[in-house]
């Protein structure tokens, strides 16, 4: 090696590198420019599209990402502007029972004990939603499916409106949102990245439950929300 | 006779298969022994952190989705870094803020030397503010091979997957940039 070729070797170690970060979920504010949010838009849009190849909004959807935060099997995603969906990718998917909705998701479904008896139960593929109040006028969504292992390389990239906040449910690590609606992107039974809007406006709280990723949807506080969560057997 | 059982961290191999098998945890091991390169890389071919920091969490992302297509038995790192680096090379901008390379403060720096005279400590930090000022100088091309090969350590071939080149390139690259360099050196001694 050369001699220059060593000093250049040698300057390695003086250089003031950036601060490698952490791919935990790192749950600090980060304002970004306008550009850096649209060239991430565009890169997770171009993952999901590569990755899924299902996708409720399009790679020049105007929507910027501010957010993503990730949890067990799941990421939030929070948008300035909701993508354009059609109408039936907010379905929950088919009324059906019990047994015909736990036979087609491959699991054992739990229960919101604390809600009582749902209204509903839908099915969509290996995702079983148990509806409040009634089909036309939910009140509360609970969702349950499998979601494969996702830890360790998520964050929050922004923040603007809506609040993400980080806690448990029996020890597992949850996410409760507020503020709009929401984009949940999560990796499904398939190992596929998929994502889904929300079925309600308001607020959402989402956590693992062994090999379930659950979600509960409603107008409900932080409390009430991890109450009800505790409730599922 | 009782057996002493000696517990050892996984192997890469070990890591790989488990994280294969949708071990997220054991992806993330992985993950964790080359993100600092990894983020440097990206740092070096986009010179801003939050753009580096982007391809560092896509690129991590997209190697988790990608390894059910990995061949096991190959190196982790050279993969993940020329995943990491097209993410970079996606953010690169043309115009926009790019952030120059700075050596340390001199109080933070590794001194060999346990006892060095003020002049020379001047002298030394002197002679690599001026060869960084040089490398900054060159052109992207020959900055980022000579980068990736001195600064960060890579062998040829992680280079060359990394700046998405041939081995080749990268050699001749290296030797031009080099000379390139000395001449930028001598110049500013003029």
């Amino acid at each position: 090696m050369s001699e220059l070729e060593q000093r250049v070797r040698a300057l390695r170690d003086e250089i003031a590198w950036p601060t490698t970060p952490a791919l935990e979920p790192v749950l600090h504010e980060r304002r970004r420019g306008h550009r850096a949010r649209r060239a991430l838009v565009v890169a997770l849009a171009a993952l999901a599209l590569l990755a899924a190849g299902v996708l409720t909004f399009s790679p020049d959807a105007r929507s910027a990402f501010l957010e993503v935060f990730g949890i067990r099997g799941a990421t939030v995603v929070r948008v300035d502007e909701l993508p354009r969906v059609d109408p039936v990718e907010l379905d929950l998917g088919s009324r059906t029972d019990r047994a015909t909705a736990e036979q087609a998701a491959g699991f054992e479904l739990v229960d919101l004990t604390g809600a009582g008896e749902p209204a509903a139960i839908l099915l969509r593929g290996q995702t079983v939603s148990f509806v409040y109040g009634s089909v036309e006028d939910a009140r509360i969504v609970f969702t349950q499916g499998r979601g494969t292992l996702w830890d360790g390389f998520v964050k929050k990239v922004g923040a603007t409106g809506t609040r993400v906040e980080t806690t448990e449910v029996d020890g597992e690590p949850a996410l409760f949102v507020t503020g709009d609606e929401h984009f949940v992107m999560f990796v499904d039974a398939n190992g596929s990245v998929t994502d889904e809007r929300t079925a309600l406006a308001g607020t959402v709280l989402l956590w693992n439950r062994g090999p379930l990723l659950l979600r509960l949807e409603g107008d409900l506080t932080r409390e009430q929300a991890l109450e009800l969560a505790r409730s599922v057997e | 006779m009782n057996g002493c059982r000696v517990s050892r961290p996984p192997s890469e191999d070990e890591l790989l298969g488990r994280a294969c098998s949708g071990d997220g945890a054991a992806f993330a091991a992985l993950v964790r022994e080359h993100q600092e390169i990894a983020f440097r890389t990206a740092f070096l071919i986009t010179r801003n952190a939050a753009d580096a920091e982007d391809a560092l969490q896509t690129g991590v992302t997209k190697a988790w989705l990608a390894l059910p297509r990995f061949s096991r038995g190959r190196p982790v790192r050279p993969w993940l870094l020329a995943i990491v680096a097209n993410e970079a090379r996606n953010r690169r901008r043309a115009e926009g803020r790019r952030d120059a390379l700075a050596l340390r403060q001199a109080g933070e720096r590794t001194i060999v030397d346990t006892t060095p005279s003020p002049e020379r400590v001047a002298l030394a930090s002197e002679a690599s503010t001026e060869l960084l000022a040089a490398l900054e100088r060159l052109g992207d091309d020959d900055r980022l091979v000579l980068s990736c090969r001195f600064l960060l350590d890579l062998g040829e071939e992680e280079t060359a997957r990394a700046l998405g080149v041939r081995r080749g390139t990268v050699k001749s690259r290296t030797s031009r940039a080099l000379d390139r360099l000395r001449r930028e050196l001598e110049e500013s001694h003029v």
